[in-house]
């Protein structure tokens, strides 16, 4: 199948080694059904051992390849090469994270004001009602976080993510609204958040963060 | 207590660590890559009943119905309980309806006739003519997070879990394995492991890991490729009612719709080629059981290589066995200190990691039972509190 040479500008980074980090160009000729995964698998395996980034599900279910792409917060796994339009790709990780290495980062820091109890999946009874609304859409890839202009600021924000599963939540679970609602109000909620909306536009999972903060604005009668 | 030490982040390893960890062992793992960056990522996310391997593969379908009820017990959060059934399209399907339930239930795997019109007014998104319909206990598993649910108990269990470290050598004294060299992607360093055990848990690369230690071992990539739709078309898994082949698995996940999935030879666990005939032919079969597969928009299609037993001489992969061996490496290939554990499913990750941990026991004079039936697993999110 004929294809078209793109070169990838990657951000590499080893402790150490490669640090402070830089730019590496990779060439490769991409297909039209090529995404960005999968030129990263082919660097990999045919250019570069040692070049790492997160990736699993292929499919966007797992949020973990979630980098910057030509500038924006992509999926790299979702993402075909080609509809960038570009001849040279670049591709940084997720600000806001400690970097692990190269494209991947350490989620540590999108989980802190995410509760492991806030659930993911509901259990439900089969027959009870539609189906596609009652499972989690955010697949926690920290895209939002890292497009946040607030994040960026030396402030206790909590992030987009978190409040958006604390929205959620509410709905879920009715019971634990109030101190949910406190969470939301309190010193590292919704204050922070200064409206750009980055995480909706970057959010792959049609989440929209930036609706949910605006609905827990309402409850909190702001 | 002894020091195990574990070669790949997937499913296996990571209900492995959980296992030895939780019997008392001191653990370490090694993955090359990210975590759950293999096979068990990229599988479609089937919980299988059972049901699908009943009539050909009896073991791996018992298995698989065992699985199947724990983990919707030890881990809820990461599963969507939402059932599955089985639809005969046309006249060969429903003449092999008899045998299908005989054989499910000789296998303890749970079935149900229901009445087609039933089925219809469950999934409406089904083609109107299906013939019959049987009721199993199919699920959803989120395919990252129920192994990395297994990596977050382990780790607060005490296992130390590190990825991008690829293991470059086997360390031995005569016939005798003693530990793993490791070289360290993210610092670009090479160091040495001690261990009294060394398990090969690499999954579809486990012979490229045997063949460090200069062991040959009987396993057959078999690359499938998948394809994802966007929307979710219906609330149960949807298998067609036959023996098992190609396009006949449509998996809801969340707002996706996957469908599965395609087999072929590979020597190369690395394939990562989707071939787009393979794409057309994945959305034409499952059409015929859900026609609105038909005009869903494409969201991603990719390959994912199962790790099957064999040699590659079966003549037909899909009757190849989906069960899994452990072998001891003593026994097989007079290397003492390192096992290795082959073929399964997803589904079967827990048990797989019970029976090596069982070899494990043996093998160092221990009589530790395995509690990871009946132990809830932690949250995934659990992982990240702990990273080291």
């Amino acid at each position: 199948m004929k294809g078209r040479h793109i070169i990838f500008r990657i951000l590499r980074y080893k402790e150490s080694v490669i640090d402070p980090p830089q730019f590496q160009d990779f060439e490769l000729t991409v297909t039209v059904t090529m995404t960005v995964l999968e030129c990263l698998e082919r660097i990999r395996r045919e250019q570069d051992p040692s070049l790492m980034y997160r990736k699993s599900c292929h499919h966007a279910s797992c949020g973990t390849c979630a980098c910057i792409i030509n500038g924006t917060e992509r999926l790299a796994c979702v993402t075909t090469v080609l509809a960038l339009d570009t001849p040279v790709v670049t591709m940084e990780p997720l600000r806001g994270f400690r970097c692990i290495g190269d494209l991947a980062v350490d989620m540590t820091d999108f989980y802190r004001h995410i509760s492991p109890d806030w659930s993911y999946l509901t259990p439900v009874a089969p027959d009870e009602g539609s189906g596609a609304l009652r499972f989690e859409d955010c697949i926690e890839c920290g895209t939002c976080l890292s497009a946040c202009p607030a994040m960026e600021r030396e402030c206790p924000f909590m992030g987009p993510a978190a409040l958006a599963l604390i929205h959620r939540e509410i709905k879920k679970s009715p019971d634990g609204k109030e101190s949910l609602l406190s969470l939301a109000g309190g010193p590292r909620g919704e204050k922070w958040c200064e409206r750009a909306l980055h995480c909706s536009r970057v959010c792959p999972s049609g989440v929209y963060p930036a609706r949910h903060i605006a609905l827990l604005r309402k409850m909190l009668g702001k | 207590m002894e020091h195990v030490i574990i070669i790949g982040g997937g499913g296996t390893g990571a209900a492995l660590a959980h296992d030895l960890s939780l019997r008392g062992f001191e653990v370490s793992l090694f993955e090359k890559g990210g975590l759950i960056s293999g096979t068990t990522g990229r599988h479609h996310g089937l919980l299988h009943s059972g049901a699908r391997y009943a009539v050909h593969d009896p073991e791996a379908a018992r298995e698989c119905a065992r699985e199947n009820a724990i983990l919707r017990t030890i881990a809820p959060g990461v599963i969507e309980q939402n059932g599955g059934l089985f639809v005969a399209i046309d006249d060969a399907d429903l003449s092999y309806a008899r045998e299908f339930i005989d054989h499910c239930r000789r296998c303890d795997v749970p079935v149900r006739e229901i009445d087609p019109r039933l089925a219809l007014s469950m999934e409406p998104a089904l083609t109107p003519g299906i013939r019959c319909a049987l009721e199993v206990s199919d699920a959803t598993v989120d395919a990252w997070r129920l192994p990395l649910q297994f990596f977050a108990t382990a780790r607060a269990e005490g296992a130390v879990i590190r990825q991008f470290s690829e293991v470059t050598g086997i360390l031995r004294t005569g016939d005798c394995v003693t530990g793993v060299m490791v070289h360290d992607h993210r610092r670009q360093i090479n160091y040495d492991v001690t261990g009294d055990m060394v398990v090969n848990a690499a999954g579809a690369w486990a012979g490229l890991v045997s063949g460090l230690a200069g062991i040959p071992l009987p396993i057959q990539p078999a690359p499938g490729a998948m394809v994802s739709l966007k929307g979710r078309l219906t609330n149960r898994v949807i298998n067609r009612l036959h023996s098992p082949g190609e396009g006949d698995i449509i998996v809801p996940q969340r707002n996706l719709t996957i469908l599965g999935t395609s087999i072929w030879h590979s020597d190369d666990p690395d394939s990562y080629d989707v071939p787009p005939e393979d794409v057309e032919r994945l959305i034409d079969a499952c059409a015929v059981m859900v026609p609105a597969v038909g005009d869903a928009a494409l969201h991603a299609a990719w390959s994912a290589v199962r790790p099957l037993l064999g040699t590659g001489d079966a003549a037909d992969l899909w009757q190849a066995s989906r069960d899994f061996e452990c072998y001891d490496h003593a026994v097989t290939d007079h290397l003492e200190g390192m096992v290795s554990v082959i073929g399964g499913k997803a589904t079967t990750m827990r048990s797989m990691a019970e029976e090596t941990a069982d070899l494990i026991c043996r093998k160092t004079g221990r009589d530790i039972p395995c509690r990871t039936a009946t132990e809830t697993l932690l949250s995934y999110r659990l992982f990240y509190r702990s990273e080291s």
